[in-house]
């Protein structure tokens, strides 16, 4: 039901898969803002931690 | 194979009736623990939000167990063994040696199953029974390890689930056994050789699990030893928990790597590639079980690290997966007529239920795979330790990658074990839509809950204190959470409606495509030591030596193998005797807050 419209046969020489290749760029870009977003959560405008437990 | 609608003499049912039998109990075992553990979890979204309450508050460790041990006990593995069942059976095209054995695994699963799901339902009871001696209940949460105590019947209920899927394995190796005296020098088939890596992993971590219960955790609840060392029940828990989670994922692996590029209209980028991923699981996954424990008292800081490095290679095998899968998709595509960089996207099957639910179940375990980094960093975690974005990354993992990708990959199985049509396609491919909008409103809020400091595993969260909370409110984070639950609920009924009718409509054609196309890059490609699995199962072993033996002997020798105590801390009680402590203690014995209160 699903390969009943396979308009041409690519073997595996022919075959070069770029659009995996911008996906997983793609990712890893989302990855690094997700990254920044995280740390801009936890790190910036918090005070250091306590020194008070001496 | 263009556009062939197959007669039902090639479907797997005919080929194989008794095997496809066995499949369809084990899945239905499976869908079973799926419906009542999808109850459970809208019933703790209600709850938690505070918008439907139809249980007392403690009630709410009842459901939590339930939903936690059904769903990623029975629901996973029930899926497994049949899916198992079917990928040994049809990839190397015979039937089990002994079919005894394989009624006598399905047997011991299930009646364990019975066993357990009994002990943990009494909770519902306002006065469960007496068995054995004690009260029937198990409120102890999927992660059963001491202090939390359940009846021993929960405990022996486990066993003998896991002691049947131990002989499953078996199971499968004896066919594989059989199949290469009768074909000497070939390569293990792909399926049977992701079966053969999925159970060698699971032998060597589920002994971990089987230590526990069988020498310590059962005899402690059967009242035949006092006490215990809960750090050492934890650790060996842990070693088989890191590891459970690649047992739920491998299946999902099977389907992504064998149907996925099958339903693209493709084949298999790369065979070895493939190979390399699972054989990287036998080695990687036992050895990480350390990072749930960050947070636990008795265990170095240097063991903790040690682990957290395996942890990041663990993403080596995740990735490997995301291109060869991605790109199989791509070829499927291209071959269908697609496109451009990205056009060759909207050249997909995107209509076909199966393939757009494990498409799907791929793209949330990308994302999922971000807030798994940040559990496994060793001072991030800290930030989510037992907040509510832990359920959040499980959701998006066990709950969408593998719940997802099962329930598509039934949509193109059935047909082939029932011999019966699809019901309603266009249902189904609603309902694993709604699966996905549902995930993403349940786990955003839980994600965004679990970083304000949100705890997990409560019927109140909100206590009696306010979040401080940047983005949004809390109750927008509440109506997300208990819309989302709610979402997935109607989607595990609509799955469930969908089997079901499907299981009845006997007199149809399937439209079903059941051959699976060989790879782009076949095994020959690859050197033949991947197939020798003595090989990695040595490797495997002393890797886990390296990382749990010192570990262990460390816990055992400070703890005891039986331990101190298993009551919380302090230990210290003779305070007389240890004057300058008595301090320290009082202030933990007073919890955070009053700890927070003397600092400040
Ligand atoms: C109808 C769909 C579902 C809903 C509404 C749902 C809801 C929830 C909620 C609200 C929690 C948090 C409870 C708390 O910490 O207080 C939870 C926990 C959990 N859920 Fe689900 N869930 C669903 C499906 C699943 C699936 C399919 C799986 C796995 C296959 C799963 C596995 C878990 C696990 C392991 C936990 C943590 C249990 C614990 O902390 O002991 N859930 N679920
Ligand atoms: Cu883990």
């Amino acid at each position: 039901m699903t390969d009943g419209n396979v308009t041409r046969e690519i073997d595996h020489d022919e075959y070069d898969p770029v659009g995996t290749l911008a996906l997983i760029v793609l990712y890893f870009v989302i990855l690094l803002l997700m990254w920044g977003f995280t740390y801009f959560i936890e790190f910036l405008g918090n005070d250091p931690t306590p020194m008070l437990l001496a | 194979m263009s556009g062939t609608e197959y007669t039902a003499s090639d479907l797997f049912v005919e080929r194989f009736p008794d095997q496809a039998r066995i499949v369809r109990i084990a899945f239905t075992n499976a869908f079973v623990a799926l419906g009542v553990g999808a109850l459970f979890g809208v019933l703790q979204a209600l709850h938690r939000t505070e918008i439907l309450r139809i249980v007392e508050s403690p009630t709410y460790y009842t459901i939590l167990t339930g939903h936690g041990v059904f769903l990623v006990i029975s629901f996973t593995i029930f899926f497994l063994v049949g899916l198992y069942q079917w990928a040994v059976t049809d990839s190397l095209g015979r039937r089990p040696v002994d079919m005894r054995v394989t009624w006598t695994w399905l047997g011991l699963m299930s009646v364990g199953t019975l066993i357990a799901a009994i002990a943990i339902l009494a909770g519902f009871l306002d006065d469960p029974p007496d068995v054995l001696g004690s009260e029937l209940s198990a409120d102890v949460l999927f992660t059963f390890y001491a202090p939390l105590q359940a009846h021993p019947l929960f405990y022996v209920g486990l066993v003998l689930f896991v002691v049947g899927t131990w002989l499953a394995g078996f199971d499968w190796f004896r066919s594989w056994w059989a199949w290469k005296s009768d074909n000497p020098g070939e390569r293990i088939p792909l399926p049977t050789f992701m079966v053969l890596t999925t159970m060698i992993m699971w032998y060597i971590s589920s002994i971990g699990v089987a230590t526990a219960i069988l020498a310590f955790i059962l005899p402690w609840s059967l009242g035949i030893t006092e006490s215990l060392n809960p750090t050492l029940t934890r650790t060996l828990f842990w070693y088989f928990g890191h590891p459970v989670v690649y047992f739920w994922l491998l299946p999902a692996y099977l389907l992504w790597y064998i149907v996925l590029p099958h339903l693209s209209g493709g084949r298999l980028f790369s065979d070895p590639l493939a190979r390399v991923v699972f054989i990287l699981f036998i080695l990687l996954s036992t050895p990480v079980g350390i990072h749930h424990q960050y947070l636990d008292p008795g265990i170095s800081e240097g063991f903790k690290f040690i682990v957290m490095t395996n942890t990041m290679f663990l993403l080596l095998p995740s990735l490997l997966t995301a291109f060869t899968v991605v790109a199989s998709m791509e070829h499927g595509a291209r071959q269908r007529g697609g496109e451009g960089t990205f056009g060759w996207l909207t050249a997909l099957p995107w209509r076909d239920p199966a393939f757009t639910g494990m498409a799907l179940a791929g793209l949330v375990f990308a994302f999922g795979g971000f807030t798994g980094i940040v559990n496994a960093g060793m001072n991030i975690n800290y930030l989510v330790h037992n907040a509510l974005w832990v359920p959040g990354h499980i959701h998006t993992q066990v709950g969408t990658a593998v719940a997802l990708t099962f329930m598509a990959g039934t949509y193109w199985l059935l047909p082939q074990l029932t011999g019966n049509r699809l019901v309603g396609r266009s249902v189904a491919l609603f309902q694993v839509v709604l699966w996905f909008v549902g995930i993403i409103f349940m786990t955003n809020s839980m994600y965004r809950g679990g970083l304000i400091g949100m705890p997990r595993r409560t019927a109140e969260p909100q206590y009696a204190f306010d979040y401080e909370i940047g983005v949004g409110s809390v109750t927008e984070l509440d109506v997300q959470l208990a819309l989302g639950g709610t979402l997935l609920f109607i989607s595990t009924l609509l799955f469930l409606a969908i089997v079901l009718l499907t299981l009845f409509n006997n007199d149809s054609e399937p439209i079903v495509d059941g051959t699976i196309p060989p790879a782009l890059s076949g095994p020959e490609d690859s050197p033949r030591i991947l197939d020798d699995l003595r090989v990695w199962v040595a490797i495997a072993l002393v890797l886990v030596i390296f990382a749990y033996a010192f570990p262990l002997a460390n816990i055992v020798s400070r703890g005891g193998l039986f331990g101190p105590d298993i009551s919380p801390f302090p230990v210290v009680t003779d305070l007389a005797s240890h004057p300058v402590t008595v301090d320290a203690v009082l202030t933990l014995q007073h919890g955070v807050a009053t700890a927070t209160a003397l600092i400040t």
